[in-house]
């Protein structure tokens, strides 16, 4: 068994000329981790999600390799993130979306898929390692209405 | 000096022409940037030895030990400190102190960051200072790029004004046996006059034509200095430790105390006292954080250097190098003064200064005898100091501290390019050295 058969095949995509407006949207409305986000082919590019969504509210200094630890000193309020997030409503979701969340192949054994999955902490996408297209995402809800439904 | 020179070196070779290759080759390759500059020092330094240079125990003779004690001492220190979040206090307390006007928390930064700078090492203020910089900056919703601009060259001032603030001094310092004093007394006013003359011109660069909102203002206004402090009572056992090591080193000369001896005295100190009554799993993980702080590259980087640098003076190649400097300003002071400040701060703009002042130490000790002793060297090191201090200003590669703000500036969005700092930078550096040179000749010559 394998990755292939306990993704979904059809998840809510971002297409990565969508702005981050529109990924907020949809993160906010499903209540979702990660959207995978593709180009016009249906290339995985990379996942927008809530993440994202924290590193556009927070000051950056705050953000830096080497930079600032802790700042309970900062009294910023809703508002004042809510003027951070609107600075950058209208880019392109590809401006703070991530490369570095790992991805299946369609044919990663199911041991080893729910292992990353376990690890990862969010839904994986599933990646054709040959043409780099999207073709699914496993989520958490996914395998598990899969395990239950086998019968013992 | 040619005592160390063992009895011979590999293939015949003259030991002159192998150290001085090899020496030429080690500025090459680390100026390159292609190898981690420890590996390149501590490689140039066992082929000085394998060689047939140096013995390793003449090696050894050559390592400054109090150098690398005051600079890992002070690393421990502020390692602790740091944890206290009273840096960050400082840098939001003198905002709030000018009412979060960009102007005046320029200069409050710029003031911070030489004073900080001063009393500790360069790299370990910009890396304090700079990420609260941008907090403040993304606030005020203005472009970073100033200040940071300015907080480099208030690191590389600051640290020309003591003995501990900059790596050249400390190896100055350390070789010449000059006090914290020495430096505080001979360097501090020109540092002040350095620093007060360049933020004319910052401010009419950019100070006049900075703006920010009531309300970006009154964000800042509202932070609270005071949730920055994160451990009071470690602070005060920090503060206690800091004042007592500065103490030291403004006493210590008299009583024959080293600087790295009060520095690691301070550290031990603050170690004990950051770690009683912990248990002992609890005190192996606390003295492991804090050594880890500490910037082994750099330590491992002087120690191969001192090595190499040892090697080619043990051979005479210095020395005749002094002996050409010395005919071509025929011996005056003030020619040779002059052209150790230039040239020091010349090159330090364009490559790493700390190769260069290694090298030009004992060239300079060389030059006793022409100018009547070592008392007659000493505006050739004040001249040494300021040149290798203030040169690093010139470009983004002329201090650590420069390529650790540039860093930050490009992680945080607003990249400083090289060219476009050193336009800048360049000509405040030679503004610098102006009146580094005036300062000279009306105080030594």
């Amino acid at each position: 068994m394998s990755a292939s058969q306990v993704m979904d095949p059809y998840p809510s995509v971002l297409h990565k000329d969508e702005n981050i407006a529109k990924g907020v949207e949809l993160v906010m409305e499903h209540r979702y981790r990660n959207i995978p986000v593709v180009d016009d082919n249906g290339c995985y590019q990379g996942i927008f999600g809530v993440n994202c969504l924290l590193r556009l509210v927070l000051p950056k200094a705050v953000l830096l390799e080497r930079g600032l630890t802790t700042v309970p000193f900062v009294s910023d309020t809703l508002r004042d993130l809510r003027l951070r997030l609107k600075e950058v409503e209208d880019k392109p979701v590809t401006f703070c979306m991530s490369h570095e969340a790992p991805v299946v192949a369609p044919g990663t054994p199911l041991v080893e898929t729910l292992l990353l999955l376990y690890h990862a902490r969010t839904s994986l996408p599933v990646v054709d390692p040959d043409s780099g297209c999207l073709v699914g995402v496993i989520s958490y809800w996914d395998v598990g209405a899969k395990i239950l439904e086998q019968e013992i | 000096m040619q005592h160390a020179v063992s009895t011979g070196v590999v293939f015949g070779w003259d030991p002159m022409w192998f150290s001085g290759v090899l020496f030429v080759l080690t500025y090459l390759v680390i100026l390159s940037d292609r190898i981690n500059r420890a590996i390149v020092a501590l490689l140039s330094a066992s082929l000085m030895i394998l060689g047939g240079v140096l013995t390793q125990q003449a090696a050894l003779r050559g390592v400054d030990f109090n150098t690398l004690g005051l600079l890992t001492g002070m690393m421990v220190i502020v390692a602790i400190t740091r944890r206290t979040g009273v840096f960050q206090f400082l840098a939001v307390w003198s905002a709030k102190q000018v009412r979060a006007d960009p102007w005046g928390i320029l200069v409050m930064l710029v003031l911070v960051t030489a004073v900080l700078s001063a009393l500790l090492d360069n790299v370990t203020t910009v890396l304090l200072v700079a990420p609260v910089t941008l907090l403040i900056t993304d606030a005020l919703r203005i472009n970073p790029y100033p200040f940071l601009f300015a907080e480099i060259f208030a690191s590389n001032i600051g640290g020309a004004a003591t003995l501990i603030g900059d790596p050249p001094n400390i190896m100055i310092g350390s070789a010449v046996n000059l006090s914290f004093n020495d430096f505080l007394i001979n360097l501090g006013p020109a540092a002040v006059i350095v620093l007060l003359v360049t933020l004319i011109p910052f401010y009419l660069i950019w100070g006049r034509s900075m703006y920010a909102s009531q309300e970006d203002r009154q964000r800042v206004l509202n932070y609270n200095e005071w949730e920055a402090i994160t451990d009071v009572p470690l602070l005060w056992k920090s503060l206690l430790v800091l004042g007592l090591v500065l103490t030291g080193f403004v006493m210590g000369h008299h009583l024959n105390l080293q600087p790295a001896s009060i520095a690691m005295s301070g550290a031990a100190l603050l170690l004990l006292m950051d770690n009683l009554p912990g248990k002992a799993d609890d005190q192996s993980r606390s003295v492991n954080a804090s050594f880890s702080q500490v910037e082994w590259v750099t330590i491992f980087f002087f120690l191969g250097l001192f090595i190499i640098v040892h090697g080619v003076e043990s051979t005479g190649l210095l020395t005749m190098l002094a002996d050409d400097i010395l005919s071509w300003t025929q011996g005056d002071t003030f020619v040779t003064s002059m052209a150790i400040l230039w040239g020091s701060a010349v090159a330090s703009a364009l490559v790493d200064n700390i190769p260069f002042v290694a090298a030009s130490i004992p060239l300079i000790k060389s030059m006793a005898a022409t100018f009547g002793g070592p008392e007659g060297l000493m505006p050739l090191w004040w001249s040494l100091a300021l040149g290798s201090c203030l040169g690093g200003n010139g470009s983004l590669i002329g201090a650590s501290a420069n390529v650790i703000v540039a860093g930050f500036a490009e992680r945080s969005g607003h990249p400083i390019s090289f060219l476009r700092f050193m336009l800048g930078a360049f000509p405040l550096m030679i503004l610098s050295i102006i009146i580094s040179s005036i300062y000279i000749y009306l105080r030594y010559l």
